[in-house]
């Protein structure tokens, strides 16, 4: 083992709890140390171990949805625009009702990680509906049926938020307004959140701007909204 | 991995299924907050979808990788808040987490080696495991720990040292080819 100045610090640096200049210099001095660095490979299965010493909890499936959307987002953008990009491409304020059907349906919801519209494939009628924004705001809710099963909105020209703000959605029957998961939107302004809550009965998905880690009611007044 | 490096959506969703509980239990393990949890996690994910390229299988297991990303996440979420606000948080008797159901054998091997470690981590003697825990987990520099324990810097470090030292050797005795 290591016995000299930077001994102790490679403990800290597998802990995190090294300030940048600290880390910086142990880097370098890792860099020429092979005595250090043995040292750092042999403790690193320690440090390694403790993020499995947790409890075990299951995630909530929203999030799992809400991921997958993002990335099938993401995954579509960098492939360029497709069939999927042209279809979500719905202009902003259009009255609801578009209807899509075929293989259009099916291509969607492969992308979208199967949440949500898998009764599409079963018969169910798979709609889109866009929403009313203000300035150059647009989103575009998709699901099955009456949205028994949720939907995913998809929005785009939504400013990326400062300090740390996040993007919540929310689902209004009459009075009562229900949070939805938050959501983050790219430097284009593009972005996807699921809505894993059954919407039959709805009148509506709005989405609002709330600090990191949602709002248990809206804040402020909506910056989209989609009639149901 | 390969396939998700690939770009493939359908590959990153077998990544999140095999990886997702455990990134999850991590975060809520650090932040304390399930919905700051969720955060945690879906930045950490969306990181790794973003930052796929630089994995590399050298350098340790997808898994390791992924925890690693969400550390350094949960971290993040627990520096933009108050040092007051920071709060280590047991994962028992909180009520609104649900205990994952297990339903497959490498969730029943995950729960096992977390019992093991966990084990192993009970054994270090208490200010050891303490600035492990605070540094690890509660996202604490040894300055801060060396504060709030009225310790000198050196003295911090050292058990840092001493407590992973101890914790190596445990667990290369309980598994030696499993943390090597």
């Amino acid at each position: 083992m290591s016995d000299h100045a930077f001994r102790d610090d490679v403990a800290a640096y597998l802990l995190g709890a090294l300030d940048e200049r600290e880390r910086h210099d142990l880097e370098d001095h890792l860099a020429e140390c092979a005595e250090c660095r043995e040292e750092l490979q042999w403790l690193r299965g320690a440090a390694d171990a403790l993020p499995r010493s947790v409890e075990q909890h299951e995630p909530p499936p929203r999030l799992r949805a809400s991921l997958l959307a993002e990335v099938g987002v993401e995954g579509e953008r960098e492939r360029g625009p497709g069939l999927l990009e042209r279809l979500f491409s719905v202009p902003r304020r259009l009255t609801p009702g578009i209807a899509w059907s075929g293989a259009a349906a099916v291509l969607a919801i492969g992308l979208l990680g199967g949440y949500g519209l898998s009764q599409g494939l079963s018969g169910d009628e798979v709609r889109t509906i866009s929403a009313t924004a203000e300035g150059n705001a647009g989103g575009v809710l998709t699901m099955s049926g009456d949205g028994e099963d949720g939907a995913i909105l998809r929005v785009t020209g939504l400013a990326q938020p400062t300090g740390g703000d996040v993007y919540q959605a929310w689902v209004q029957r009459g009075r009562t307004i229900t949070p939805e998961p938050t959501f983050e939107v790219g430097q284009d302004g593009r972005g996807a959140v699921a809505v894993p809550e059954d919407l039959s009965g709805a009148d509506a998905v709005m989405v609002t701007r709330e600090e990191r880690g949602g709002a248990r009611a809206p804040t402020s007044a909506p910056l989209l909204r989609v009639g149901l | 991995m390969q396939l998700v490096q690939d770009g493939r959506p359908q590959a990153f969703e077998l990544l999140y299924d095999r990886h997702g509980g455990a990134a999850f239990s991590l975060a809520y393990r650090m932040v304390g907050a399930r919905n700051a949890a969720e955060d945690v996690t879906q930045e950490a994910f969306l990181s790794i979808w973003r930052s796929r390229l630089r994995y590399e299988p050298t350098r340790g297991s997808v898994r390791t990788w992924v925890l690693g990303i969400v550390h350094n996440r949960a971290i993040d979420a627990l520096r933009r808040h108050t040092v007051h606000d920071r709060r280590m948080v047991p994962s028992e008797g909180i009520e609104e987490v649900r205990e994952a159901p297990e339903r497959t054998d490498a969730e029943v091997a995950r729960r096992q080696e977390a019992a093991s470690v966990r084990s192993a981590i009970g054994e270090l003697p208490d200010e050891q495991s303490q600035v492990i825990e605070l540094a690890y987990f509660g996202g604490f520099s040894h300055t801060e720990i060396a504060e709030m324990l009225e310790t000198p810097v050196g003295t911090v470090k050292g058990r840092m040292r001493l407590g992973l030292e101890k914790l190596r050797r445990s667990l290369d005795a309980f598994a030696p080819e499993g943390y090597a």
